[in-house]
């Protein structure tokens, strides 16, 4: 019995490998970056150090801006860390705390904490933060329609949307992965995390042009440990969607079945691993394309709404 | 497993498959829409083609058919080297004449016209879901069938349409009309695989005539209009 883990301890490791891990994966998705450019990159352990350093720092908040500025960064970072116990991270069995939301719960929370995101920047008077606040929220009013059919598309083949009875179904054979509904969805879904992720086809990840900038533009006015929050919570909520993608749809093996501790280690090793090829794809795809036109970026999106349409159509219409 | 079992049932992966590839197909023509050049149009036409090809493989595999193969083949030949480079070859010609203005019509294609490209889109998006509803609607059930396929490839064939009307220059609408071929050829391959190999070959040499007769076409009007584009024919009603 030594090796079972109880299974709040899973539930703490499900936050805890979402929240340590994730300024990791940035570090080797920076670092793949600058080596597909032909530069040597920064350490895969930089944003680590960044982070570090940041928290050491003394905060100033601009003048006139009240204490929702200083609150949203904890309130985004709190958000990000809940998400994690919505999700299949670790488990193939649904941990108790994980059924007290759906995946639109997910969603829902997550927005949450991109429009606490959103009010801080427009507390700041700055521009080119309000800029990038209200150009993220026009963008995620087109992305939501997408990732709500994409959640249609779930509930239609799962007859629920609970993420681990998809996993589950995708698990169980060959003909749930190759159905044209699926993969469909994952497509869409994926083309939905590189605009919120803010990578290339939308958004320069690491420039410094604040006329393209999205996302990246919003914590302009946060300094020391709210801006390292901010920071935090994006590369987690990079994982986390990363994660619904891997676990749920695209590669939902190498979970742990059971809460044997060898299971639950190998299961963050896997977490890990694809994440990381998923990184290496997102880099790829950064180096190979060009960045949209902003008002083109509405095409892209409106691409992905077509997948996901499509996919609803097929599954309803055809049972594909 | 309760929870699927209560959910839509997969399809075999033959069938699944199969509609992958077809969904490929339908969003080739859904591309076609946002291509602002005649040549990465052609290429798009090209890759749609190939798309069949493989499709014809797979059922040759499944359902074991050997003619299919030799289709395949056939059909990759044609569609997807010769009737890209014979078009190709038209319009590159046409926009070296054109040397005293500006190469008409190898570069651009005339706007959509009425619609944006947004809407049209939307449009498109409606009138495919039209397409599924109503191979739907015909109550089709059978065990062999990949049904989603055959719903697509209804799908494509209304979506070409809407490609052919909204475009107005003859070069796109010609290869509006090329890809409408391929939907049809899709839903024979779903339907009709057992088909005689002599009059399936006989249907793909059919798409040789339309398109000497397109070139034929391309060709006169633009020695008519000096443009390819159709805009100018409005003029002539009363």
């Amino acid at each position: 019995m030594s090796g079972t883990l109880p299974i709040p301890v899973i539930q703490v490791l499900q936050v805890a490998t979402i929240a340590v891990a994730a300024p990791g994966i940035s570090g080797v998705i920076a670092r793949v970056e600058a080596r597909l450019q032909g530069r040597r990159g920064p350490r895969v352990l930089q944003p680590y150090y960044d982070l570090a350093k940041l928290l050491r720092k003394e905060a100033l908040a601009p003048e006139g801006a009240s204490w929702v500025f200083l609150a949203a960064p904890v309130g985004a970072a709190a958000c990000y860390l809940t998400v994690p116990l919505l999700i299949p991270v670790l488990t193939s069995f649904g941990l108790p705390l994980g059924y007290m939301g759906d995946i639109l719960g997910g969603g829902l929370i997550l927005s949450l904490a991109s429009f606490l995101v959103a009010i801080a920047a427009s507390e700041t008077g700055s521009p080119y933060a309000q800029l990038g606040a209200s150009r993220a929220k026009t963008f995620s009013a087109i992305t939501e329609p997408v990732v709500l059919f994409v959640i249609f598309v779930v509930a239609l083949i799962t007859g629920t949307d609970l993420p681990y009875a998809l996993a589950a179904t995708v698990r169980s054979s060959a003909s749930q992965i190759v159905r044209p509904a699926h993969l469909l969805a994952a497509a869409a879904l994926f083309m939905v995390i590189l605009a919120e992720t803010g990578r290339i086809p939308v958004e320069t990840h690491t420039g410094t042009n604040e006329f393209g900038m999205i996302e990246e533009a919003r914590p302009f006015e946060h300094s020391g440990p709210y801006f390292a929050l901010l920071k935090w919570g994006s590369s987690m909520k990079q994982l986390i969607l990363y994660t619904i993608l891997l676990n749920v749809f695209v590669a939902p093996w190498g979970l742990a079945a059971t809460a044997q501790a060898p299971a639950v280690g190998l299961a963050i090793v896997a977490l890990i691993g694809k994440a990381i090829a998923l990184g290496i794809v997102v880099a790829v795809i950064d180096n190979s394309f060009a960045k949209l036109r902003l008002f083109k970026i509405t095409e892209f999106v409106s691409a992905a709404f077509l997948l996901a349409v499509l996919g609803v159509f097929t599954l309803y219409l055809g049972g594909g | 497993m309760s929870a699927a079992a209560a959910a839509v049932a997969a399809p075999s992966v033959y069938s699944g498959g199969a509609s992958v590839i077809a969904l490929g197909v339908l969003l080739a023509e859904f591309g076609m829409f946002r291509q602002a050049l005649i040549r990465d149009q052609v290429r798009l036409y090209a890759v749609q083609s190939a798309l069949i090809s493989v499709l014809a493989i797979l059922v040759a595999a499944v359902r074991h058919l050997p003619d299919l193969y030799v289709l395949a083949a056939l059909s990759a030949a044609l569609k997807v080297v010769i009737v890209p480079i014979v078009l190709r070859r038209l319009l590159r010609g046409i926009g070296r004449a054109g040397k005293d203005g500006p190469a008409p019509g190898w570069t651009e294609i005339a706007g959509s016209g009425s619609l944006s490209l947004a809407n049209t889109v939307l449009l498109a998006i409606a009138v495919a879901a039209f397409g599924f509803f109503s191979a739907r609607a015909l109550g089709i059930h059978s065990a062999v069938l990949p049904l989603t396929a055959l719903e697509i490839s209804v799908s494509v064939v209304l979506v070409a349409f809407v490609l052919m009307i909204m475009r107005r220059d003859v070069a796109s609408q010609a290869i509006g009309f090329l890809s409408l071929e391929n939907g049809i050829s899709l839903a024979a391959l779903v339907i009709a695989a057992g088909l005689p190999l002599i009059l399936e070959v006989a249907f793909l040499f059919d798409l040789l005539v339309a398109v000497v007769v397109f070139e034929l076409l391309i060709r006169v009007h633009r020695g008519r209009a000096e443009s390819l584009s159709t805009a100018d024919l409005t003029s002539l009603r009363g």
